[in-house]
């Protein structure tokens, strides 16, 4: 059996300023002496909390039936003895099987109440999860996937390696990546159960069965630590409130040695020719708009700062600009097409923005478009590509 | 109805993964439960819908199971492990040795799984117990994980648990 798989220690801590408990890891011990600590932990928070406990278990990977009874004793007798204290276990949808413990204690005693984390949590998420997103995802794929094949094995990409692509979308890069490259394993997983149902379609109708998408939450993955060789995460960190959390986890799952790989925008650079200052001004609001949402889309060239800051090494970003020059023009109009659409349509309105704005800022879209498909027009889109290495 | 006539057809099942080893070893370290379960569940789920969360689960509840037998096992004899498949579910099947007279145990433990205050027990064992018996573990798999579980006939002092295990379903 090799030591790759032994269980990560489990974590036990409770943060006074929210009143949570947070229990994390896999808690699998054959007798409770050997949780005696956090469960003592427990009841002293449990003493020190006023009005509601939370008790958090959205990344419990594992409990075992000594563990869950021990904690429930803990509560139970707690709900005996203090009648002005109520108890909010927070479970995650990932992983389903707590949730169906937890809620039987709700049916024990009436203090005890269970809530599943989701996606309401991330502020830019329903946008972002928004399923009239998928047909941008797979166009915008096709037209950074030309300059991706190239750059990608300075990335560490190359046959044979065991990788995972986090926050995956439809999946499509994965199979991109399959085809071109053969790595040994390639697991996907995104937190949107749409466009995740549509990857699964996909790999079946190329007869893909090899895929492994999964449902989770990046910023809390089930995911074991040390086991990919490649992690990368495409246009994502920039949509995350909490960007550090999310780069804690690509480290953690990545292999000492082995690299992560992002990719993100700088949308104030998106240009074209002709109208260029029309343009200029829609994509510089663009980045505005997204930051009231707590999204970073001017994140691109932050990238080293940021990996650097995860305490990666052997930091390297490059950029590249995709156009309307890259295939066929009317893929780079229907993307923003698209972009207009959820921007000024959605985002906007949600906003609260006044329509002389709107009009404005959808204007710029359509001198992009009218740049991409003009004969002579020149329209771009930045991408900056970084990775760096996990230490040895 | 005797156990043996309740068994579905057995050929619907499609062997994946079997291991055995000897229960002395199996013994030696309570870890072998975590590692055991955490390996056998990551080989058989990954052409599953959702692999990660499908081994998750499995993990979990053969994880109990082994547990059972490390509690309850005798250190004389092998312990042997089988996974196999029909459509959206998984049968584990889980034999060890035992000490005389254990089976009588599993037997009564494994018949209230199929009883009408299954549930009842259940909650009345989390919210009394000090810790799980073997009768709540094989309540939890039943309640939590939709588990149906019966014994096999065996030879004497070893047990053989049959576990049936619709996780496809509850995962995805
Ligand atoms: C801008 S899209 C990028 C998708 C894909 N990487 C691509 O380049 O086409 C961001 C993706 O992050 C996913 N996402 C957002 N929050 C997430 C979370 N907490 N966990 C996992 N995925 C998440 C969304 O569902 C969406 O598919």
């Amino acid at each position: 059996m090799s030591t790759a798989i032994l269980s990560t220690p489990f974590q036990a801590d409770f943060d006074a300023n929210s009143q949570e408990f947070s229990l994390a890891g896999v808690i699998r011990p054959r007798s409770v002496d050997e949780i005696a600590p956090s469960i003592s932990a427990f009841r002293s928070a449990i003493e020190e909390a006023r009005g509601v406990l939370y008790i958090n278990v959205k990344r419990l990977a594992q409990m075992n039936n000594t563990a869950f009874h021990a904690f429930s004793r803990v509560v139970l007798d707690a709900c005996r003895t203090r009648s002005d204290i109520r108890f909010v276990v927070v479970t995650s949808s990932v992983v389903g099987w707590t949730e169906r413990m937890f809620r039987h204690l709700g049916k024990i005693e009436p203090q005890i109440t269970v809530e599943v984390y989701d996606s309401k949590f991330y502020p830019g998420q329903s946008f972002v999860e928004d399923t009239s997103f998928i047909p941008i995802l797979r166009t915008q794929t096709k037209m950074t996937w030309r300059h991706e094949r190239t750059i990608l094995p300075r990335h560490g990409m190359r046959p044979g390696i065991v990788m995972a692509d986090i926050c995956c979308g439809i999946g499509d890069f994965a199979v991109l990546v399959r085809k071109e490259f053969q790595p040994a394993r390639i697991v996907a997983l995104d937190h949107s159960k749409a466009s995740l149902a549509y990857a699964r379609d996909v790999a079946a109708n190329f007869g893909i069965s090899d895929i492994e998408y999964t449902y989770g939450d990046a910023s809390e993955m089930l995911l074991e630590d040390n086991q990919f060789d490649l992690v990368t995460c495409r246009h994502s960190l920039q949509i995350f409130n909490q960007r550090d959390l999310l780069l804690k986890e690509l480290y953690r799952i990545c292999k000492p040695g082995g690299r992560v790989y992002i990719t993100n925008e700088k949308n104030s650079h998106c240009l074209g020719e002709p109208r260029a200052q029309s343009i200029q001004w829609t994509y510089d609001e663009v980045a505005r708009l997204f930051s009231h949402f707590e999204m970073d889309v001017e994140l691109g060239p932050k990238s080293r700062r940021y990996l650097a800051d995860a305490g990666f090494d052997d930091i390297l970003v490059e950029s590249f600009m995709v156009t309307n020059h890259d295939g066929d023009p009317q893929d780079f109009a229907d993307v923003i097409t698209a972009w207009e659409n959820v921007y000024a349509g959605e985002m906007a309105v949600k906003r609260g923005d006044p329509p002389e704005f709107i009009e404005r800022f959808r204007q710029g879209f359509r001198d992009h478009i009218f740049a991409a498909l003009h004969p002579k027009g020149y329209a771009g889109w930045p991408i900056w590509a970084a990775s760096g290495r996990k230490p040895l | 109805m005797n156990a043996a006539q309740r068994q579905p057809v057995e050929t619907k099942f499609e062997p994946l993964l079997q291991f055995e080893m000897e229960m002395g070893t199996f013994l030696s370290d309570w870890h072998h439960c975590d590692q055991l379960s955490t390996y056998v569940a990551r080989m058989i789920s990954h052409n599953r819908t959702d692999p990660v969360r499908h081994s998750n689960f499995f993990s979990s509840a053969l994880n109990e199971l082994l547990e059972v037998s490390f509690r309850g096992g005798s250190p004389e004899g092998r312990i042997g492990c089988a996974v196999y498949r029909q459509g959206p579910n998984e049968r584990v099947k889980l034999s060890f040795p035992c000490p005389p007279g254990h089976r009588q145990f599993f037997q009564e433990a494994v018949a209230r799984t199929h009883r009408n205050d299954a549930y009842a027990r259940y909650l009345d064992a989390i919210s009394t117990d000090l810790a799980p018996s073997r009768e709540v573990i094989l309540l939890d798999l039943a309640i939590n994980f939709d588990a149906s579980i019966r014994l096999e006939e065996d030879k004497p002092r070893s047990v053989t648990i049959v576990v049936d295990l619709p996780l496809e379903g509850i995962v995805s």
